[in-house]
């Protein structure tokens, strides 16, 4: 997994995004920096609420009205996304960054036949030129996805869960982006057609040398699709590393907890364990490192100070007590 | 389908006759006869009173008249009309159907239309000044009473401004000498627009669909010069005057029924949208890159016109009350004051035929509706 010589294809820096509620600010997105390379595929985990999506939807500059982007860059290809215009970033949509999303149930229009609706997107960015060629690449990326190009006719009621994120897996290929974004992209399909359509966006992701990135909260898929991997904890990245690093040896603390909550199949037989207590309200994150009041090795100076981010290799985690894997109680286990 | 719409006859035809049958006791109900005004009459001999009521039946019990409009009603001949006599119901009817009808779905249309724009953009931007302006517009004309309504429009416009008419559906003075009859100049500007809407329906989607951008972009220019090129047609064929006196009689009682009943279709709209606009696929059309009112019309407003066009029936149901209403308030000579006078003079046979065609109309458009949603939603079949 040697990706690191190439240029990134996207580098975000300091991203900090904040929601204004009734209640007050909801500091949703802290200081997160990370780089992808092409044809690499990262993966970004954490609770519910941890602010994954609010990255996801800050590449796509799809934010609600109530988000603020505070400070950072996106450079996509050394282009910086979050200084473009709306129409600019509307023609950026899909042609550079694409999305599978994480409703795709419902992320497909009814009324529109689903082929139509694959074709909207290439005709919007004007990939091809006429509505047979546009047609044509339909059929082809529905064949990729593993999908029956006749299908294309029906309407997205006649197909299955797994059939619909088959769709939209070919619909966010469909202009050929420089980066898609996964998020939880099988959470509502079940085990098997989960599995399979993860191989498959896998073996497409390095046929087309893509980038990608899953958000989600399933260490599982993280184990099984990406090189790296970004764990969030209330909006900020904890740790960051090669997937094999860190499955290997989580630095973190909560990553460690993140995956000893996962039972392994191929691994050792031991208890799950669970990590207690609430992720932090972002309204009022608490002082020095968030993760305190959950940590069981947590100590003075987490409650006062932010901790400072440790480096091991190409891992890093920010956190004053970092574990070093042998001493680890829920390391040392495969999850492959 | 076949099947489903033999089923819907059926339906219809039950809920014609329960209709029919709850008419006729409710003006039944009313006291007198339609024979009681000449009663009255004391110059009138007993014998000639008695001859006059057994004339038109009223002299049998109250079943076998039932029996008797009931079999008039079903072999289609109405009979002949009490108040116009000795002119059959179906010759008064369809002379002043076409004119409701046209009442009807123009003003229908329009609110719909009206509407459907309105209650689409004031959903997108919400908060701004349309919104506050539409809405509170709307209802006021939603919840006016409808009469004071009319005679407001009439003293306005009619009266003080005197742009329209003050009612009727013609000027005796422009067509003194003129050798034509109003209903064959009517059904010949009806004919004139339904050609052009048809026209103007093939040329918008029949060309868009075989996806020949060339055309596509030429057909907003052949629809206008169409549209440029009738009223000249008109002009030169030597009745444009009559035309222009039966059209500046439509507009006062077309635009009324069209404000009073927009709001209705606006707020529902409004609602909807409010609904599909949180939808994911329209966040997935967002993300897609298409352009915002592309988002807003193709997906949105889509996706939120099929709960509106279920109202469609009631706001044609609307507008068929309030033609009786502005009918009567505009001296506008349709369906619905025809109604309204043989209710009120006891003209039984007419009052059978209105009821029927309007009921035929409201239940056909239940139907139209039904057939509608088939195109519109895909997810619904009928079996």
């Amino acid at each position: 997994m040697s990706v690191a010589q190439t240029d990134p294809v996207l580098k975000v820096t300091d991203l900090t995004l904040r929601y204004s509620t009734r209640q007050g600010e909801v500091k949703a997105v802290e200081e997160v920096s990370f780089e992808l390379a092409k044809g690499q595929s990262l993966g970004l985990v954490g609770e519910s609420g941890c602010g994954k999506t609010s990255v996801a939807n800050s590449l796509m500059r799809l934010l609600p009205d109530n988000a603020r982007l505070v400070k950072g860059q996106v450079w996509l290809n050394g282009e910086d996304l979050l200084s473009l215009s709306d129409e600019e970033v509307r023609r950026f949509r899909w042609r550079r960054i694409a999305m599978v999303f994480q409703a795709a149930m419902n992320s497909l229009d009814p009324v529109y036949k689903v082929g139509q609706q694959v074709i909207e997107a290439i005709e919007t960015h004007g990939v091809e030129t006429t509505i047979d060629d546009a047609e044509e690449r339909v059929a082809r990326l529905f064949r990729l996805v593993g999908l029956d190009p006749q299908l294309m006719e029906r309407y997205p009621h006649e197909f299955s869960g797994g059939m619909r994120q088959r769709a939209i897996i070919a619909m966010a290929l469909s202009c050929d982006p420089d980066v898609i974004i996964a998020d939880e992209p099988t959470t509502a399909l079940d085990v098997i057609v989960q599995d399979r359509i993860l191989r498959e966006l896998k073996s497409i992701q390095q046929e087309l040398r893509m980038s990608v990135i899953y958000i989600t909260h399933d260490m599982a898929v993280v184990a099984e699709v990406t090189d790296r991997i970004g764990v969030m904890y209330a909006g900020r990245l904890v740790e960051f590393g090669n997937t094999a690093d860190v499955f290997r040896a989580p630095m973190h603390p909560y990553t460690a907890a993140l995956m000893s909550s996962f039972p392994s199949v191929s691994g050792e037989r031991r208890p799950l364990g669970s990590l207690s207590g609430e992720p932090p309200n972002l309204l009022d994150p608490p002082l020095g490192c968030a993760f305190h009041p959950r940590c069981a090795y947590a100590t003075e100076v987490c409650r006062r100070e932010s901790p400072p981010q440790v480096s091991r290799g190409q891992q890093w985690a920010a956190c004053w007590h970092p574990l070093d894997g042998q001493t680890s109680s829920t390391g040392n286990h495969d999850a492959y | 389908m076949i099947g489903y719409l033999i089923r819907r006859m059926w339906q219809m035809a039950l809920t014609l006759l329960l209709i029919l049958t709850v008419t006729f006791l409710l003006v039944q109900a009313q006291p007198g006869d339609y024979a009681s005004f000449y009663v009255l009459d004391p110059d009138l001999p007993t014998e000639v009173k008695e001859q006059m009521r057994a004339t038109f039946g009223l002299d049998r019990p109250l079943w076998q008249q039932y029996l008797i409009h009931m079999r008039n009603t079903f072999t289609g001949n109405f009979g002949v009309s009490f108040g116009h006599f000795p002119r059959p119901v179906m010759e008064v009817l369809l002379e002043r159907l076409p004119r409701t009808l046209v009442l009807f779905v123009t003003a229908t249309g329009a609110s719909f239309y009206i509407g459907f724009l309105l209650g689409k953009a004031i959903a997108w931007r919400r908060g701004g000044f349309l919104e506050y302006a539409a809405t509170i517009s709307g209802t006021t004309l939603f919840t006016v009473f409808t009469p004071a309504f009319a005679l407001m429009m009439i003293w306005v416009f009619a009266f003080k401004l005197g742009w329209f008419p003050v009612g009727k559906f013609l000027d005796p003075l422009v067509w003194r000498g003129s050798d034509v009859t109003a209903n064959s100049v009517f059904s010949l500007m009806l004919i004139t627009a339904l050609a052009f809407a048809v026209f103007a329906f093939w040329v918008l989607f029949a060309l868009k669909r075989k996806g020949n951008t060339g055309m596509k972009r030429l057909s907003i220019p052949i629809i206008l010069v169409a549209a440029l090129a009738i009223p000249l047609v008109w002009a030169l064929s030597g009745i444009g005057t009559l035309a222009l006196d039966i059209l500046k009689h439509m507009v006062l009682p077309i635009v009324t029924l069209t404000l009073i009943s927009f709001a209705g279709t606006m707020l529902l709209t409004r609602n909807s949208m409010l609904e599909t606009i949180r939808e994911d696929y329209v966040m997935a059309a967002r993300a897609k890159g298409l352009p915002e009112k592309q988002v807003r019309d193709r997906h949105a407003a889509r996706n939120a016109l099929l709960p509106v066009v279920t109202s469609l029936i009631y706001s044609l149901i609307f507008a068929i009350d309030g033609s009786v209403i502005v009918e009567s308030v505009f001296s506008w000579p349709g369906t619905g004051m025809t109604l309204l006078e043989a209710v009120r003079s006891e003209d039984m046979p007419l009052v059978m035929g209105a009821i029927v065609f309007i009921g035929l109309f409201s239940l056909l458009a239940h139907v139209i509706v039904d057939i509608l949603y088939v195109y519109l939603d895909p997810r619904i079949r009928y079996q």
